[in-house]
């Protein structure tokens, strides 16, 4: 079945005048056109409830992480054989990884010590080796995972957007999709987490996670002049004015629940970012950081129901480790390794881990050459850097119905090019909304004369990670 | 297997045509010896508009048709077709091996396709489209035909829905009441609300209906305010923004003249501009206007185009098609982008036909609309630019004479002795360009421009680009206008681009689309819904209208009276349809007849859009700045603007989240129609934002009785007298408002900042709030200067997270906690002093209730961080005060501390007063009077027309 976001109007034309408020509150429930964010039925019996999105943004590196090449130590230093592929810059030899790899887990997956924490689960992960992107460039790599179109200032809605559009939300009282990023936005900004055409109840709400008031995380989420039985007072009076006036409409009507719906927002969303509500030992399970935090803040968000979270390493792209990748990448994953692990922990722990998709990945990945000095576009030291590569990198999925300590797909014997079962953007597209219980070919909103969908007219769902 | 059923493709090669029939053998033959083998072999990848190399193998067009790049078959010589080298893997005239995975195709059937294509690809005719949805027959794309109106048709409008209404036995509802239809109306061409004297003049007036409506009517559409409501209308569609879109590096995103754009607008509905000459404008006005003449103005007409994203250029180039042609004639051209349109009669050849036109129309130099001031700040204004100019001329000077002498052959040509230099100046040339650019934009003292483009060179064939992909170059195509069906050649366009031709195309009477678009868009704008409900979309994907003779006439009558958009909507206005109520008196047996109201049995209701319901706020509390025209505004910030809201500033790129939780239109591409949703963070604004509760505040203007403050409030909030039952709620919401206690200062969730001491005896608190509030700092201090010189306070300040006490016992930093009510309560946290072994003393915690006194005392030795400081189970009282008193211990020395306590509801731990949660500046209650106001301004009696 076709999930399509039937209008208000749609709405008002089935149901129509004169049915009073009888039977409002169950077809408020259940019906989109009222209340977009109202749950929505999948295609078929879903793996997945929910996702949450981990975004190394700026490119983390796959041969420094996930993608084991021994042959880097061997011809450290020399001309890569074989034809050179096009990146962003120029790159010059190969350059081993600083990080030691060792198998891993009872499925024996490599994992270098860059993720010690993250890698010490991998029986969880499900790495997929083989991906790859169409350019070596930061916007239109972001736009392609985040919304299957490339063009950057191409109207395209986001992954989350298309989710929550599918699947509503289970918790009216919060936003159905939330991109967190501490410190600002990443580059692109705010089309990251676009609605476009889809209307605006699917847009990301951008949470900046640096800052650390509450009522500055969504807009005009608290009252700042009224106590609030104040406000329940006015409400009340707004609701009694309102049921005097009742004729009967459904608009009319659903507004007075959305009243109803934002009072309990203002407390549920404060509420769900305050990780102080949390036990100490969960506190330190994540680490009292800022990417601790926020991780924390990931798992309380789908816990109450939010359909899709997204989590951004930092404002700009910090992964882009152009220059001595050892140093920069270390510190970066030094800051997000105990989040990560502690959130697959905890969601574990707890029975979410089931049916919550975890994704972790950048845009693209990096060369396994080293970047060379390019006058006027790098700092003339580059040393030890390395350069975008969408060619063939590295991303992991846990939960959510994925195989666990699976490891699909290679690249080419130095990391370079995805070469076997290689899985493009589009592919982890239609295999997430499969996860979701979606036909990626059938989930389209009609805009302008056609029927959009996320990966237009591509993508095969890579049947081979679902356990 | 099915077969995918495609429409026409109005190709024909050589002496195959598509719509042939075929003798019922060859059909057998397909049957049995060619489908088995392209269903087996061909169809994976040759289906649809996937399709690989775009050949598609599951139709017979698709076969004339061939790749992208060439043609497949040869219907002179089949077996030298090129498929059938490919299937025979010959390698000749570079054919791939075909098929590309599994086995190679038996030589049985190879020979049965060299058959098959020799009979001339016979294909069964019922796989072709039926009539009813060939395009050459689609209702939108024949001519206007406006039927005769019988004698005595009364109000042409009424005529025509009711005639279909009394067809399905459908009663019209009743006329609506005075109110409402003044409300109605108002909204509806000022889009904003009446005042209470206007609505009562209304009201009262004793003559009759058909008397006084249509001056109602005139007086509206002669205020300059329906310019400002029905421009923003045409903004939605022309995707109006004041930036650009995303731009890489941090350069300048404004467009610096957008206004010019929308006040040409505003104008051109105040002055009922022809419709005709409006969209010609849009489209072409730098070769309709004099440039330096009195008409110049219209120049900015241009902004239609000039007004796209920004981006690579094909997609920039899409845009401006896409609009013009969405926006404009209902059509959806776009999808021939990359391959023919899969339902409109509109090819890729067409397509490109007219990208021709946009490529040749650049942006140039913008001319001058209005006379620069003569005021000495324009001169320093212009002084500034100057120097800054003048900085970039002194760095590039000696660079671009070092370059020169490399490069002989590019003297003159600024440009391209740049791009000679070293990366590093480049950067720096760019970017002192860039200081230029962002000083104009943020000093907004230019005087207005117009952004038009201007045909550039001669007409040019342009390229057919093969999926989209301006790198894979096909065949070449003249400027010219899409055939729509028609079964003529269209005729090259011959002036400049085209563009002026291709804009009288679009403006033509004659022009199937154009009239029945416009007037279709009134009407709903009017009604809420279309004629055709896919406004943006009369192609054969979109819906067919409700009353196709209605729109006929009425788009025939729109031409005849001079494409004027000001009688159509009197036209439109004075009809009864228009006039009806939006309950019907029988609802629940004309209901089931035309549940969707496409009969128009009743009036919709609305909820006020974005732009209605901010400038009703402000138009109810008196506010509202009733300026003309000029530069953006940022109208989410404060200090809020109280100009119209179709003067905002819109941020093409980032658009504040609160215009799109409000369906407000995406100025990313054209918009037809906003969705409209119903979501709680709509609600949040109305509830929350200090946007509304300051128009709250100022809606509070007399003193008096409560009954006349009510009387007054309603009067203008909804231009009404208040009901008896409106009364009783004020009177007993106003009387049981507890507006808390002022003098205390305590924040909204009872906590109060200040500094004191403890009678150690008594246990009682002297208490002085902190009378200065460092807004940037976030913290409260004793008064401005800080640190307070010479004096115990010096240091005493409290913020968030961090604290400082004064020295001596009689200066510790104090903060409390008012007790709502009646409970027994727990304190949690710890008070931390990062500077370890530091100072000569570390500090003295108490905490202290008003009516028990000291409840704990604890002690944070100087070698020690943290110590916790709790309690457990301690009844409080309303009102109670428990104060968080800190001691410096005799010496301040490194006495920076945080203390972050939580006081938590023991039977209900949800219920909790977290110090930094809770942390804030002053604030100001809403007082009853004014959160009386707030509440009506939340009503759906506001924020509904009926």
């Amino acid at each position: 079945m076709n999930p399509k976001f039937y209008s208000r109007r749609d709405f008002v034309r089935a149901t129509g005048m004169g049915m009073g408020s009888i039977g409002l509150q169950s077809l408020l429930a259940g019906d989109r056109s009222l209340n977009p964010l109202s749950p929505g039925k999948t295609h078929f019996d879903a793996k997945a409830k929910r996702v949450i999105h981990i975004f190394a943004n700026g490119g983390p590196s796959q041969v420094d992480s996930f993608d084991y090449k021994p042959a880097l130590k061997k011809y450290n230093g020399k001309e890569m054989p074989g034809d050179q592929l096009r990146t962003e810059r120029k790159t010059g030899t190969l350059m081993d990884s600083s990080f030691e790899f060792k198998q891993r887990g009872e499925s024996g997956i490599w994992a270098s010590d860059l993720f010690p924490r993250v890698a010490e689960m991998v029986d969880d992960l499900c790495v997929i080796n083989s991906m790859h992107a169409n350019v070596p460039n930061h916007e239109p790599s972001l736009m392609l995972m985040n919304t299957g179109a490339e063009r950057v200032n191409l109207v395209r809605p986001s992954l989350g957007s298309w989710v929550t559009y599918g699947l509503g939300t289970e918790n009216e009282n919060l936003p159905g999709f939330v991109s967190l990023c501490p410190g600002g936005v990443p580059i692109v900004e705010t089309q990251n987490w676009r609605s476009a055409f889809l209307p605006g109840a699917y847009q990301g709400t951008h949470v900046d996670t640096k800052k650390n008031s509450i009522s500055s995380l969504i807009p005009n989420l608290k009252n700042s002049r009224l106590r609030p039985y104040q406000q329940r007072n006015q409400l009340d009076l707004v609701q009694a004015m309102n049921a005097a006036d009742d004729v009967g409409d459904p608009q009319m009507n659903a507004r007075i629940h959305s009243l109803e719906l934002a009072y309990r927002m203002q407390i549920e969303a404060s509420d769900a970012f305050d990780v102080t509500r949390e036990p100490e030992n969960v506190r330190e399970l994540y680490g009292k950081t800022l990417h601790g935090d926020q991780m924390l803040i990931a798992r309380r968000l789908v816990e109450r129901g939010v359909r899709f979270v997204q989590v951004w390493h930092g404002a700009g792209q910090p992964w882009d480790s152009h220059e001595n990748i050892a140093k920069n990448h270390g510190r970066l994953a030094n800051e997000a390794d105990q989040p990560i692990a502690a959130l697959l922990h905890d969601l574990k722990m707890r029975g979410l881990l089931e049916d919550t998709l975890v994704i972790w990945g950048g845009e693209f990945g990096r060369t396994p050459t080293v970047e060379l000095p390019t006058p006027g576009a790098n700092s003339p030291n580059t040393a030890l850097g390395r350069d975008h590569n969408h060619h063939g990198f590295t991303m992991w999925m846990a939960g959510g119905g994925v195989k666990g300590g699976f490891q699909y797909g290679k690249t080419d014997e130095f990391g370079f090019k995805a070469v076997e079962n290689p899985v493009h953007v589009h592919d982890l597209h239609a295999t997430i909304l499969h996860l979701l219980g979606f036909d990626h070919e059938n989930l389209t909103y009609r805009y302008a004369g056609r029927d959009f969908r996320l990966t237009d007219v591509h993508g095969e769902v890579i049947k081979d990670l679902i356990a | 297997m099915r077969l995918l059923l495609l429409p026409f493709l109005f190709s024909t090669v050589g002496i195959l045509s598509s719509a042939e029939s075929f003798p019922p053998e060859q059909i057998a033959f397909f049957e049995t010896e060619i489908r088995p083998v392209l269903v087996d072999n061909c169809l994976k990848c040759h289906t649809g508009a996937k399709a690989r190399v775009g050949l598609q193998l599951d139709h017979r067009d698709g076969w004339l048709k061939g790749s992208d790049y060439r043609k497949v078959i040869n219907p002179h010589n089949a077996a030298e077709s090129v498929i059938l080298h490919a299937v025979r893997q010959n390698g000749k005239e570079k054919t791939p091996k075909m098929p590309e995975k599994g086995d190679k195709l038996n030589p049985e059937a190879i020979e049965a396709l060299q058959k098959w294509i020799a009979m001339g690809l016979p294909w069964p005719i019922n796989e072709k489209r039926d009539e009813s949805t060939d395009p050459r027959k689609h209702w939108s794309f024949q001519p206007v035909n406006p039927p005769e109106l019988p004698e005595n048709a009364g109000h042409p409008i009424d005529y025509f829905i009711r005639t279909k209404l009394e067809e399905k036995g459908i009663a019209p509802a009743p006329r609506a009441g005075r109110y409402d239809l003044h409300r109605r109306l108002s909204f509806d061409l000022v889009g904003l609300p009446p005042t209470f004297e206007e609505t009562e003049e209304f009201i009262n007036n004793p003559e009759p209906h058909q008397k006084i409506w249509p001056a109602l009517i005139d007086k509206f559409l002669a205020s300059p305010q329906y310019g400002e409501r029905w421009a923003r209308h045409w903004m939605d569609i022309a995707r109006y923004s004041d930036t650009k879109g995303y731009e890489a590096g941090g350069r300048e995103r404004k467009f610096i003249f957008s206004h010019t754009y929308r006040d040409w607008l505003i104008r051109s509905f105040n002055e009922d501009l022809p419709f005709d000459q409006f969209l010609l404008y849009q489209l072409a006005a730098e070769q309709l206007v004099d440039w330096k003449g009195a008409d110049r103005e219209h120049l900015a007409a241009l902004g239609f185009i000039s007004l796209s994203k920004n981006g690579k250029q094909e997609l920039v180039i899409d845009d401006r098609i896409d609009t013009t042609f969405r926006g404009m004639m209902g059509l959806t051209v776009s999808c021939a982008r990359c391959h023919d349109h899969k339902f409109d009669p509109v090819s890729t050849k067409e397509y490109y036909s007219l990208y021709g036109i946009f490529r040749n129309s650049l942006a140039t130099d913008q001319p001058l609309i209005a006379e620069p001031p003569n005021t000495p700040e324009y001169k320093a204004y212009l002084g500034e630019i100057a120097k800054l100019e003048k900085k970039r001329t002194d760095y590039l000077t000696p660079l671009l004479a070092r370059v020169l002498k490399e490069n002989p052959k590019l003297k003159g040509n600024e440009a391209g002795l740049i791009s000679k230099l070293p990366r590093e100046e480049q950067k720096k040339a760019r970017e002192l360009q860039e200081d230029v650019k962002k000083f104009i934009a943020k000093k907004e003292m230019e005087p207005d421009k117009a952004l038009i483009v201007k045909d550039h060179g001669k007409p040019s064939a342009q390229h057919v680009y093969i999926r989209g992909n301006p790198s894979r170059r096909g065949e070449l195509v003249k400027a010219s206008f899409p055939k729509l069906g028609s079964p003529s050649e269209p005729e090259p366009f011959k002036q400049g681009s085209g563009r002026l031709e291709m804009a009288k195309e679009i403006a033509s009477a004659k022009n199937p689309l154009t009239a029945r678009v416009i007037v279709n868009r009134v009407w709903m704008w009017h009604f809420g819904e279309g004629i055709v409900r896919t406004v943006s979309d009369f192609g054969l994907q979109g819906e067919h209208p409700s009353h196709p003779e209605l729109l006929d006439w009425l788009a025939g009558w729109f031409v005849q009276n001079g494409w004027s958009v000001k009688k159509l909507h009197r036209l439109i206005l004075t009809s009864e349809t228009w006039q009806q109520s939006s309950s019907h008196p029988e609802v629940e047996t004309t209901f089931p007849l035309d549940p969707e109201n496409r009969l128009l049995w009743r009036s919709f209701r609305h909820r006020l859009d974005f732009e209605q319901m901010r400038d009703a706020m402000l138009a109810a509390s008196g506010e509202l700045d009733t300026t003309l025209y000029g530069r953006s505004v940022k109208i989410l910030e404060p200090p809020y603007s109280r100009r119209r809201s179709v003067y905002a500033f819109i941020d093409r790129q980032n658009l504040s989240s609160v215009f799109r939780h409000f369906d407000f239109s995406n100025p990313q591409e054209s918009t037809g129609q906003r969705p409209d949703t119903t979501i709680p963070m709509q609600a949040l604004f109305t509830m929350n934002s200090d946007f509304a509760m300051k128009r709250a505040e100022n809606l509070i203007a007399t003193s008096g009785t409560n009954e006349d403050l009510i009387t007054a409030l309603h009067r203008k909030v909804f231009a009404k007298e208040p009901s008896e039952k409106d009364k009783i709620l004020a009177d007993s919401f106003l009387k049981s408002f507890h507006s808390g206690d002022k003098s205390a200062r305590q924040n909204l969730s009872g906590w109060s900042y200040g500094w004191g001491g403890v009678d150690k005896q008594s246990g009682e608190v002297s208490f002085h709030l902190y009378q200065h509030w460092d807004a940037k700092k976030n913290d409260w201090r004793i008064n401005k200067e800080y640190p307070v010189p010479d004096s115990p306070k010096r240091y005493l300040h409290t913020g968030n997270s961090s604290m400082h006490p004064g020295l001596g016992e009689e200066y510790s930093n104090i903060f409390r906690w008012h007790s709502p009510k009646e409970m027994k309560i727990d304190i949690s946290g710890e008070v931390t002093r990062p500077a370890v072994g530091k100072g000569r003393s570390g500090m003295v915690m108490h905490i202290v209730s008003s009516k028990n006194g000291i409840l704990l005392t604890k002690k944070l030795p100087v070698n020690e961080k943290t110590i916790p400081v709790e309690l457990g189970g301690i009844d409080v009282a309303p009102d109670e005060i428990i104060s968080f008193v800190t001691d410096c211990d005799g010496d301040t020395s490194f006495d920076t501390y945080s203390w972050d306590p939580t006081v938590s509801n023991a039977g209900n731990p949800e219920e909790r007063w977290k110090y930094s949660v809770d942390f804030s500046g002053p604030v100001t209650p809403l007082d009853a009077p004014a959160a009386y106001a707030h509440a009506l301004l939340n009503t759906n009696r506001f924020l509904f027309i009926q």
